[in-house]
């Protein structure tokens, strides 16, 4: 059984960074391109996410989430390029179809935000393992509780799945019909997800008690297995996506007083 | 004074008309291993739940009577305290994995950075702890890719790790396989010459008869005697109990084989011992059978 994190080591930069400076690089992607109100910084920012995806030899594995957003990405140029309200000029036509440059300009501005925001997300997210993050999260005065249950998900749901897969095997053994047409999978759904359930109640409320004895409640300071992870570039970075934020705040303030 | 000690213990859980502890009353010394038998629904796992405070702390329900840990109540002890003195193991090996950690080394440190304890004295406990239970070879393995015994070794480790002076493992071996049971038994014994009180309830007879100083029985949520193997197997009772004695017990029973003490002996080495002694005096065991 594996874990469902996107997280593999490849011994890269990225990976010996500090998750607090990927965190801040993620605000400053994202805040930047917003408080300046500069297109070109939200380009910037993708094509240095993706540069560093690909020192981070982990560019081919955003094709996956690429792909998924790619459906809803499709729909906003689709709705946009052809109703939106102060659509004017038209582009080209599919058929009975017309797309306007207005709307495809916006769509374009709504694609730039939404790539910025999944890229950056996956410099953190592709090149952090997940425990390192919340620790490092924790150490801040994060909830270790909340904490808990974020990193456990990426391992208990394909433990649920597992025993979603023996649970199904065993009704199959017993002449249940899951697999066909909706009808038959819906008929199927109740007495496979009714076991799902009470198992995962059981298993849940046992490993609760499990983490009860190893004092996961217990009221001390937490103290960690592993050093704090802060290198001297950390802090040269953490320097720069602070500076770059507080100048594109100063930008927006100015804009605004003038 | 008593390392543990129960006092007219008495529980039921929410919504159950019956007691699943019946006034259960008995002292344990520092340092013995107590064993845990009788049917199932005997109370065995309420019992244990309440000797590592989980009765009444995690659970509701009605509570009464005293489980004392070295003069003090354990239902008045706090979390950390509490982890520190007692440690349990559970059934399922699965339900032990915190699914927080990404290497079974990690895993067995999670109690210790709950605890507080400074990372050089973690980084020692841990590798003690995986080294007396012979898992360290697996410090770097992802903990849902070791088997049930390592896995359940891994928990015990865990356990183990914190220093506590009691541990109590409820059923411990129950979902293993052969090779499981080995290697968890091995680590028992391995726990239990650490001067550690262990409590472990088990349907193992065999196990607990070579393992355990005393025994206590439980019958629907009573605790029906607590005495050495030699003198609980010997019962003529047991089955009514829902128990049944060793097989070692069983045979000597029927050749009625007994030591010098009147009992029948209950490990096989004691068989074997017994019965070497009455072949020298003549009596072999083919005479016996005739």
């Amino acid at each position: 059984m594996k874990s469902i994190s996107l997280y593999e080591d490849k011994g890269t930069f990225l990976n010996r960074t500090a998750p607090e400076s990927k965190l801040l690089y993620i605000l400053t992607a994202v805040s930047v391109p917003a408080l300046t109100g500069i297109e070109w910084a939200g380009i910037a920012f993708i094509a240095l996410s993706a540069l560093l995806l690909l020192t981070g030899r982990v560019l081919k594995k955003t094709l996956p989430v690429l792909g998924v957003s790619g459906f809803i990405m499709l729909t906003v140029v689709v709705i946009q390029g052809m109703f939106r309200r102060e659509n004017m000029t038209p582009v080209f036509s599919l058929g009975p179809c017309v797309f306007y440059r207005e709307g495809l300009y916006f769509a374009f501005q709504i694609i730039l935000h939404i790539l910025n925001i999944l890229l950056s997300f996956c410099v953190l997210m592709l090149t952090t393992k997940p425990s390192d993050l919340i620790e490092s999260l924790v150490r801040r005065g994060f909830s270790p509780r909340f904490g808990y249950v974020f990193v456990s998900v990426f391992q208990i749901i394909p433990q649920m799945t597992e025993t979603m897969g023996i649970i199904m095997d065993a009704q199959r053994s017993r002449g249940m019909e899951t697999e066909g047409n909706l009808l038959t999978r819906a008929k199927a759904f109740l007495p496979l997800i009714s076991p799902v359930v009470m198992s995962s109640l059981v298993n849940t409320r046992e490993r609760a008690m499990a983490l009860e004895v190893r004092g996961f409640n217990s009221r001390c300071k937490k103290s960690f297995l592993n050093p704090r992870v802060k290198t001297a570039a950390d802090r040269y970075i953490q320097a720069m996506e602070l500076a770059l934020i507080a100048s594109a705040l100063g930008w927006r303030i100015l804009l605004w007083l003038m | 004074m008593a390392h543990v000690t129960a006092l007219h213990l008495k529980y039921k859980y929410p919504g159950s008309d019956t007691l699943a502890l019946h006034d259960i009353s008995f002292s344990v010394e520092r340092g013995e291993c107590i064993g845990i038998i009788g049917e199932n629904g005997s109370g065995k796992s309420s019992l244990c739940q309440a000797l590592a405070g989980l009765i009444p702390g995690f659970y509701k329900g009605a509570y009464g009577g005293k489980v004392l840990l070295d003069g003090q109540e354990a239902a008045h002890m706090d979390a950390d305290t509490l982890c520190r003195k007692v440690g349990l193991v559970f059934q399922n090996p699965f339900n032990q994995v915190t699914g927080a950690k990404l290497t079974a080394y990690e895993e067995v440190a999670f109690g210790l950075e709950n605890i507080g304890v400074p990372r050089e004295e973690m980084h020692a406990r841990v590798r003690e702890a995986m080294e007396l239970l012979h898992i360290y070879e697996y410090r770097e393995h992802y903990p849902f890719d070791l088997s049930g015994g390592q896995m359940q070794r891994m928990a015990i480790a865990g356990v183990f790790a914190m220093r506590p002076e009691i541990i109590v493992l409820d059923e411990p071996v129950s979902q293993l396989d052969p090779q499981g049971r080995k290697e968890v038994f091995e680590a028992i014994r391995t726990l239990s010459g650490h001067g550690i009180t262990i409590f472990l309830a088990e349907h193992n007879m065999e196990q607990i008869a070579a393992f355990c100083d005393r025994v206590a029985l439980l019958h629907e949520g009573r605790l029906i005697c607590m005495d050495t193997p030699a003198r609980l197997f010997s019962r003529d009772d047991l089955e009514t109990y829902g128990v049944e004695a060793p097989v070692f017990t069983k045979l000597a029973r029927v050749l009625q084989v007994r030591g010098q003490d009147g009992l029948f002996p209950v490990t096989l080495e004691e068989t074997k011992r017994l019965f070497m002694e009455k072949r020298q005096t003549g009596a072999g065991v083919l005479e016996w059978l005739e």
